[in-house]
């Protein structure tokens, strides 16, 4: 059952049971809430072998979390403080975590800033060049997906992507220093770059990049290639 | 390994499990990819095929345990909500070495399924 803490508004956040001992932290994408990314493709089954406890969020502005409409709400640094608070609501002091797209991004913010809660990490569909006002179709576009997901709020998912892209990824910036795995489908346009950046020195002695033929950003969730690479990586 | 054929004396041991409905007015999706194949053993809950919708892509998991008989489409097919998915077999399997009568549970025709594991928490 969804549990909620108040940060802000309510945070809302799924935690399975188990002992403990390897909990994976499960950060969803644009638009999607953790029930869509990561339950319905079936991802908590393909990781009983590598985690004995699934924490999932709703990232602010999503799924059944507070869903606020002014952009400074979604700051990188406002997002990943929501990660930390519901790691430390369930007394989890370091997770694997595997995040998607904007959840990616997330997840590398959180290995930087807080590099002690981060053993390692799974970084799907997610490239150095950021979704922004700069790029203003794409930017609409994915908006305009994400607005016909049911329960989304339109008007939160646009302060939503203005929050995130005022802050625009920067590798520069800092580099996370546990080991990280990168996966995205052939030709995901929202990965570009990414083995530049996987070669580039995050992680330490560069990081591997496991490409899924025949998918696309929106279907690698499910590929069963993508699950046997994080389970694997988290395994090691 | 496998218990006799019981032949069609008894055709409630065999079942088929149709496309469910994945929701949010969706009538139809498309099989990406299977991850059973007929003549394996599969346990309640385990993923049977991706599929994609307009929406997302999903993974649908087995309603019971049983033996994959047939599978009813081909990867890249086009199925609606209602169409036939998997046959089992639902006899004998997948306690091989038990014996006894297969769970009322488990013969439910109409069973519906979840598209996600009960609730562990």
């Amino acid at each position: 059952m969804p549990q909620t803490i108040e940060r802000d508004g309510a945070l809302s956040f799924t935690v399975t049971a188990g002992s403990g001992d390897r909990p994976v932290l499960l950060v969803h994408g644009f638009g999607s809430n953790y029930a869509m990314n990561w339950e319905a493709p079936g991802w908590p089954w393909a990781l009983r072998a590598a985690a004995d406890r699934i924490i999932g969020v709703d990232v602010r502005g999503h799924g059944a979390s507070a869903k606020p409409h002014d952009p400074a709400s979604y700051a990188p640094e406002a997002l990943v403080g929501d990660l930390v608070a519901v790691l430390d609501a369930v007394d989890a002091a370091q997770v694997d975590v595997v995040g998607y797209s904007m959840g990616a991004r997330l997840t590398w913010e959180l290995a930087v800033r807080h590099p002690e809660r981060v053993r390692r990490a799974v970084l799907g569909g997610f490239g150095p060049r950021p979704l922004t006002e700069d790029d203003p179709d794409a930017f609409v576009a994915a908006i305009a997906f994400a607005a016909q997901l049911p329960g989304n709020d339109i008007e939160a998912l646009r302060a939503c992507a203005k929050g995130q892209a005022a802050h625009p990824f920067d590798a520069a910036a800092g580099v996370p220093t546990a080991p990280l795995l990168f996966v995205a489908a052939e030709g995901d346009g929202l990965a570009d770059g990414v083995e530049d950046l996987a070669a580039g020195g995050a992680g330490g002695a560069g990081s591997e990049v496991v490409r899924l033929p025949g998918r696309d950003h929106r279907t690698a969730v499910s590929a069963q290639a993508f699950k046997r690479a994080a389970v694997e990586f988290l395994s090691g | 390994m496998n218990q006799p054929n019981t032949g069609p004396q008894q055709p409630s041991n065999t079942t088929t499990f149709t496309l469910p409905d994945l929701g949010e007015g969706l009538v139809e999706a498309t099989v990406l990819t299977w991850l059973v194949a007929p003549g394996e053993q599969v346990v309640r809950n385990q993923p049977l095929v991706e599929v994609e919708t307009t929406k997302s892509a999903v993974e649908i998991p087995s309603p019971h345990a049983g033996t994959v008989a047939a599978l009813h489409a081909e990867e890249g097919a086009v199925l609606a909500v209602g169409a036939d998915l998997v046959t089992f077999e639902v006899a004998g399997a997948p306690a091989a070495g038990i014996v006894g009568t297969v769970p009322v549970d488990d013969a439910k025709p109409q069973r519906r399924v979840r598209l996600r594991p009960p609730d562990e928490g």
